[in-house]
Formats: structure tokens, C-alpha cells, sequence
């Protein structure tokens, strides 16, 4: 820079040299680009957490590992005539995590399955057969609460030939291997294949998925696992 | 510097914008497409011995075209009948040999078995010795809401023909040895089922839930009528309406409309920084003229 440029030797209105405070001599329009920086930032952050994909890194429920698969006498088939089947208690699916207590659910005034209040709990369908009986027996969990993961929030990552062990009365235990896992609209649901009968002993497990309506609060579709008693 | 970051911050946000609403999309058609039902490729089978003077056998099940068995059932004697396998749907071969003969053996009887995806089938030996046969016996698997199935298999041969009540229900008249009704449908209950033969009368106390479908095969027993109530299939006594609610979204990835707002606030944001930075870095022109 020629050592007669005007502005290099312009002193400021204090009368020093300006160099050093160039960069603040426009101190509201650096506060613009930080105030603009922030709110880029913000909406950045914002977005992210509206687009992400509902999966937490951290997985919620555990590690399946970590899950142990639960000891007591297996029932054998059912024979013809069924003895009285033990109620079911608790619930242990290791390959998603799972571990929960069962509640019983009835059907609501409306006439629909009723649902745990809690989310971190399962309940088995007091209309459907027991677990281990002739039938499907059903039980439901919710995928998530308003803020996070529920008990079955990773139902849809069961697989044909996954595991799930039904806890029952007098330490009985019933196992079950996942034939199918699919994905109904609401609108479709597909009642026949969950409360109709069958002549074997099943199991159906449901809960919510898809996309989630904010208008209704509540999913369009159900997950459900489908599995058979194990010989 | 500043700026290549708001830029590939922006880029970050935008593409994942794009991959939340491609998910979107996958997610919907997935469920779109038509959905298969549950027992969709699998049957049912179960094997009888209703035929009251034939000795034990071993009931074999093939796969057909294929010599070996997939179920072996021995020493099956007069009135036991085994509980249902799932198999999945198509032609199988149901033979009985004589309990204890060789698997080569030629069997004594033996039937084929179209077994449709999502039906289940009983085949039973019925008839006398000496015109034992293998009939196939469709089941049903549906019954009217809140109401329970039952029908009946004659199987005593000491009995011509029996009549069978539960409560007031009729559920088979004058039914002759070897045959077999089709479904009535009984009201849930605890019903007393009377069987009235030609020379013997029988009793049984048999709890009917709904949703549920029974046959009831009238045996002789040690020279006695008897009544033995088989679990055909079971659902639940209710159906509930609809579909559950079990979610409350959470964990749900919010719809595209929710991403507005944040997009917009980000480019004012980037306007805002821009148009700032814009003025720190432009020379002081307006100012040198002004002196």
C-alpha cells in the first residue's frame, strides 16, 4: 500500500491511527453477522431435530445382549384339549431389548383395544386366548410417549426367527418365534389375522408406526409381529 | 471461511430435509402396498383315529414326492387325535401303517391332502376295520361375532346313530356312525351336551367361549358312550374396533410442514450475516467523499 494513501493516514476522530480497530469501526454490523450466525446456527439445529429419523443413537432399551432370556419349564404344544394355561405376567423379547411386566387390557367404552397408561409396559388382551393356548394371544405397547421411546419402540426391528418368551403363573414360560413383522394402515387393520381364530397357539405384537399425525396426535399405521408357539 | 461453513451447514440442512421427505415417501408407499395376510403360505393339519375296532397305527405326514415323513406319529390308537401342526400350504400325503411297521413298508391306508394357505384340515381314520378309510375333514376357522362353533363326529360304532343337544341347541340328529355334521352356532356358555344313542346315553359339561370352534366326537369307551370335546380353533371373545393407539409421537419424525419455519428463519439468519458482513468488509467510499 503507497505510504501517501489517504487512508492509511487519515487519523480517526480521536486522532490515533485506525488500523488496529479496523475490524470494530462498523461494530453494529459485526453484531449483525454474529446475530446472523446465531440464527443460522439456531435454525440449523432446529431443523435437524425435526427431520431426524425418530431413532436415538443410543439405544433406549438396552443393549439386547443385555437382556437375559428368561429360565423356567417350557410348556410343550398344547395337547387338544388344553389344560388350564397359566396367566401371563411378564414379557422378554432379547433380540429388541425387551423386558416388561404384563398388564391386562380389556376393550374401552368405544368398543377398542385398550392401551397400557404407561408407556414403558406391555398388556396382554384379557379377550384373547393365554399365551400358549390355542388362538392368538394379543398383546400391545406403545412405540413412544410425547418425548421419547416407549416398549415397544423397536418392534419393527424383530425378525422371522427372533425369539419372544411370554413369563407366565406358577413360573411356567411360553416360547414364541417370530414368523412376521408387518406394517397395516390404520384404515386396514387387519382384524381378522389378530382376534380371529386359529388352531394353534400364537402370539401378536402390537404397537404404532408410520407416519405420525400431529393433527390427530396419533400414528397412521400399526406394527405388528406375528409368532408361533415354539414345539 | 465463515461463509463456506453457513454454506455447508445450509447444504447439510437442506439434504437432510430432502432425506426426511424421501423416507416420507418410502414409508407411505410401503404401507400402501397390499398388505398379505397373516397365514399367508401356512395350513394346519391334525391326525385321528376314530375307528373303533382298528388296532394302533403309526400315522405318517409326507410332503408330497417326498419319501421322507415330515411327522411321525406311533402307536396312535382308536379316539386320540394330535393337536395342529403348521405346515406351509400345498399337497401333502397323510398313511397309516400298522403301529411298529417299517417306514418302507407299504402303508395300509393313505390319502392326499390339498392344504390351502390359511385353512386347516383333520384327517381321520374312520369307519370299521374292515372298511377303514382316511377322510379329510375341512375346518373352519371364522365364526359369526360372539357366537361359538360346534359340530359334531360320530366315531361309536356301538351306537347306529346318536342325537346330540348342548342346552337347547340341536346339533346333530340321528347322525349315523362315520359321519360328521357341519358347524352350529351356540351361544357362549357353559352348556350340558346329551348325547342319545340307540341303547346309551351320555353327559358332558362343555364351556363354549366365543370366538371359538369345537368338535365333539361321541366315542364308545370300555363298552360306555362318550363325549370328547376337541379345541378346533380359538380367537378372542371380542373383536375391539378399530385399529390401537399406541404412540404418541415422540419418536416420530416430524412431517415436512414442521421444517418451514426452521428453513425460513435459517435464511433470514443467513441474510441477516451476509448483508453484515457485507458492510464490515466494504471500503469506507461514502466516508472519503464526505471529507
Amino acid at each position: 500500500m503507497p505510504a501517501d494513501s489517504p487512508i492509511e493516514q487519515r487519523p480517526n476522530r480521536d486522532g490515533r491511527h485506525a488500523s488496529p480497530i479496523r475490524l470494530i469501526r462498523r461494530p453494529w454490523a459485526v453484531a449483525a453477522v454474529l446475530v446472523g450466525v446465531l440464527i443460522v446456527c439456531g435454525a440449523a439445529a432446529g431443523l435437524a431435530r425435526a427431520s431426524h429419523t425418530g431413532r436415538p443413537a443410543v439405544n433406549p432399551t438396552g443393549a439386547p445382549s443385555l437382556v437375559p432370556i428368561p429360565a423356567g419349564k417350557v410348556a410343550a404344544v398344547p395337547p387338544a384339549q388344553p389344560e388350564t394355561v397359566p396367566r401371563p405376567t411378564g414379557l422378554v423379547i432379547p433380540a429388541i431389548g425387551v423386558k416388561t411386566r404384563l398388564i391386562k387390557l380389556g376393550v374401552t367404552s368405544a368398543g377398542t383395544l385398550q392401551v397400557p397408561a404407561s408407556t414403558s409396559v406391555a398388556g396382554w388382551f384379557t379377550g384373547s386366548p393365554r399365551p400358549g393356548e390355542p388362538g392368538s394371544a394379543v398383546i400391545a405397547g406403545h412405540i413412544d410417549s410425547y418425548i421419547g421411546p416407549g416398549i415397544f419402540f423397536r418392534l419393527r426391528d424383530l425378525r422371522p426367527g427372533n425369539l419372544v418368551y411370554v413369563q407366565r403363573g406358577r413360573g411356567s414360560l411360553a416360547v414364541f418365534k417370530v414368523t412376521a413383522v408387518r406394517t397395516y394402515l390404520k384404515s386396514k387393520f387387519p382384524t381378522a389375522d389378530i382376534y380371529g381364530p386359529v388352531p394353534n397357539a400364537q402370539l401378536r405384537l402390537i404397537t404404532c408406526g408410520g407416519t405420525f399425525d400431529p393433527a390427530t396426535g396419533h400414528y397412521l399405521s400399526n406394527v405388528i409381529a406375528f409368532a408361533v408357539l415354539q414345539p | 471461511m465463515r461463509k463456506a461453513t453457513f454454506l455447508s451447514r445450509l447444504a447439510r440442512v437442506a439434504a437432510a430435509g430432502t432425506i426426511a421427505a424421501v423416507g416420507l415417501t418410502m414409508s407411505q408407499l410401503a404401507v400402501a402396498a397390499p398388505s398379505a395376510s397373516a397365514s399367508t403360505g401356512v395350513g394346519w393339519i391334525r391326525l385321528a383315529h376314530l375307528s373303533p375296532n382298528t388296532p394302533a397305527v403309526d400315522v405318517y405326514l409326507y410332503s408330497f414326492g417326498n419319501s421322507n415323513a415330515m411327522i411321525v406319529l406311533r402307536h396312535v390308537s382308536y379316539g386320540t387325535v394330535s393337536p395342529f401342526e403348521q405346515v406351509a400350504a400345498g399337497d401333502y400325503t397323510v398313511a397309516m401303517r400298522a403301529a411298529g411297521a417299517a417306514a418302507s413298508t407299504k402303508p395300509v391306508l393313505s390319502t392326499a391332502v390339498d392344504i390351502h394357505s390359511g385353512h386347516a384340515y383333520t384327517v381321520a381314520g374312520v369307519g370299521p376295520a374292515s372298511g377303514l378309510r382316511l377322510q379329510v375333514i375341512p375346518d373352519r376357522l371364522t365364526t359369526p361375532p360372539g357366537k361359538s362353533l360346534v359340530r359334531v363326529i360320530q366315531a361309536s360304532m356301538d351306537q347306529d346313530v346318536v342325537t346330540v343337544t348342548a342346552g337347547s341347541a340341536a346339533l346333530a340328529t340321528n347322525l349315523k356312525f362315520a359321519s360328521v355334521t357341519s358347524y352350529v352356532a351356540v351361544n357362549p356358555g357353559t352348556w350340558t351336551v346329551h348325547v342319545t344313542g340307540s341303547s346309551e346315553k351320555a353327559t358332558a359339561s362343555v364351556s363354549l367361549t366365543a370366538g371359538s370352534l369345537h368338535t365333539l366326537v361321541i366315542l364308545d369307551e370300555h363298552g360306555k358312550l362318550a363325549i370328547d370335546d376337541l379345541m378346533d380353533a380359538e380367537g378372542s371373545k371380542v373383536d375391539p374396533a378399530g385399529a390401537p393407539q399406541t404412540g404418541f409421537g415422540g419418536t416420530a419424525p416430524r412431517p415436512g410442514a414442521a421444517l418451514l419455519p426452521w428453513a425460513a428463519a435459517g435464511l433470514a439468519g443467513l441474510f441477516f450475516a451476509a448483508g453484515g458482513l457485507l458492510l464490515v468488509t466494504r471500503r469506507r467510499r461514502p466516508a472519503l467523499h464526505a471529507r
